[in-house]
């Protein structure tokens, strides 16, 4: 049986996590931050075909990291890299994968700190609610990948049902011309926005080629992605329409954290504590995702048994990272949507791509070994 | 800043001993203290108002002059 020492020093099973675990998880993940950011928003009120077309992107892309699982089985993005590129240059391009895991751990931080202190605990300071949340989310990454699988099933359907608990709270105040005209402003607006939503949140999704190898039943990886894509595209656009119908493109667009300003107008009833709590429950499964892939590849780079040795200093620096990126809230929003697709591209599309081909091109010769 | 040093110490008070105890290698040990050591140094700067340039500037100006972001 394949084992490995936890923290405490005690011999444990390898970990698994189950299909609807895997499914939530991916969920959780790809809902993440948008509920603050809504990648899309900059289409105005052309945003629901951008999110189809990043949709469309957005499949296609997971559908490149998963081929890249399903060829490598059991490995990791690590050992993957090591395997394609040769073990110097692959440790050199996993060490980058380490700091953009860890970089993109510290901007959800980020995300999440500047929404509380602006819209919930004004008066307390950034590094304070950001610590705490440091400290659950350690814990949980520590617990190990079947404890962060078990928690998303807790979690993340609640995530669902409270977008649609505001959506229904709002059924008497739409106005559906809020759509119109359509495509004002042509395609380019449209193509640019599905390009940001491709990268934020699908491309990211290549933080899970460290997760995939848990995952008991290799066969569902396919399904699994297909579906959490399709409800990921189903929620948003569920998000998009409610908030557009009840505020107006114009407002949605210049709103800083539009599904918090939509919850403020349910007449008698304040659910504004219910944002926080989707944040809480997607900003934490994407930080604990980020923050055992950034410290599972470390040890694997650094050959270290178990990996849990360093999450508290790699969560500690995430910490400390999120409040020294951004000046302010301004900067923060712009960066996400003018600098961030672009730094992912070779971090979610080329090296991914590089992969699938060298991927390809072994499983061609093995199979011309094995026949003749 | 007494604060910061004070959850600093806490951190590495808790954690250090129990790497030493369980003999981790000399590149576990090096990894965490450089890790909590760049973490300590930012979070003083911070602190002190001196805020240097961040990772997000650095990466928006390599991106500039490749003439990738306008």
């Amino acid at each position: 049986m394949d084992i490995e020492n936890d923290w405490s020093g005690k011999v444990m099973e390898k970990s698994r996590i189950s299909s609807i675990q895997l499914f939530l998880l991916l969920i959780g993940f790809l809902f993440g931050s948008t509920v603050i950011l809504n990648p899309a928003l900059s289409a105005k009120n052309d945003a629901w075909l951008a999110i189809i077309l990043g949709g469309v992107g957005g499949a296609l892309l997971i559908g490149v990291y998963v081929s890249i699982a399903l060829l490598n089985p059991s490995k990791t993005l690590v050992e993957i890299l090591r395997g394609r590129f040769g073990k110097f240059i692959g440790n050199a391009v996993a060490i980058l994968y380490i700091w953009y895991f860890i970089h993109l751990a510290s901007l959800v931080f980020r995300n999440f700190g500047e929404f509380i202190v602006t819209v919930t605990f004004p008066e307390t300071p950034m590094v304070v609610v950001i610590g705490i949340f440091a400290v659950l989310l350690v814990y949980g990454v520590n617990s190990g990948i079947e404890v962060m699988g078990r928690l998303s099933e807790l979690f993340v359907p609640i995530i669902s049902i409270i977008a649609l608990i505001i959506s229904l709270s709002l059924i008497t105040t739409h106005d559906f011309t809020a759509f119109l005209p359509i495509l004002e402003n042509g395609m380019a607006p449209v193509l640019n926005a599905a390009f940001i939503f491709i990268t934020f949140p699908f491309g990211e999704t290549i933080a899970f080629l460290m997760l995939f190898p848990h995952l008991n039943k290799k066969g569902n990886l396919k399904k699994v992605s297909a579906l959490s894509v399709l409800f990921i595209v189903a929620l948003s656009l569920l998000i998009f329409i409610r908030d557009i119908s009840v505020l107006g493109s114009d407002l949605m667009y210049r709103a800083t954290f539009t599904p918090h300003l939509t919850s403020l107008l349910i007449p008698g009833l304040n659910v504004e504590p219910l944002v926080d709590i989707n944040l809480l429950i997607g900003g934490g499964t994407k930080i604990s995702v980020c923050i055992y892939a950034a410290v599972k590849a470390l040890s694997q780079v650094l050959g270290i048994g178990d990996c849990r040795k360093l999450s508290t200093a790699i969560t500690t620096f995430c910490v400390v990272l999120s409040i020294w990126i951004y000046e302010n809230v301004l900067e923060m929003l712009s960066w996400a949507e003018k600098v961030w697709p672009y730094y992912s591209i070779p971090f979610q599309i080329i090296i991914p791509l590089i992969l699938l081909a060298l991927s390809l091109k072994k499983e061609k010769r093995r199979r011309i070994v094995s026949k003749t | 800043m007494i604060v910061i040093l004070t959850v600093f110490a806490v951190l590495v008070l808790y954690d250090l001993p129990r790497l030493i105890r369980r003999k981790e290698s000399i590149k576990v040990i090096a990894i965490y203290v450089s890790l909590m050591a760049a973490s300590l140094i930012v979070s003083l700067l911070l602190a002190a108002n001196k805020r240097p340039a961040s990772p997000a500037q650095w990466i928006k100006w390599i991106l500039k002059m490749i003439g990738v972001v306008k």
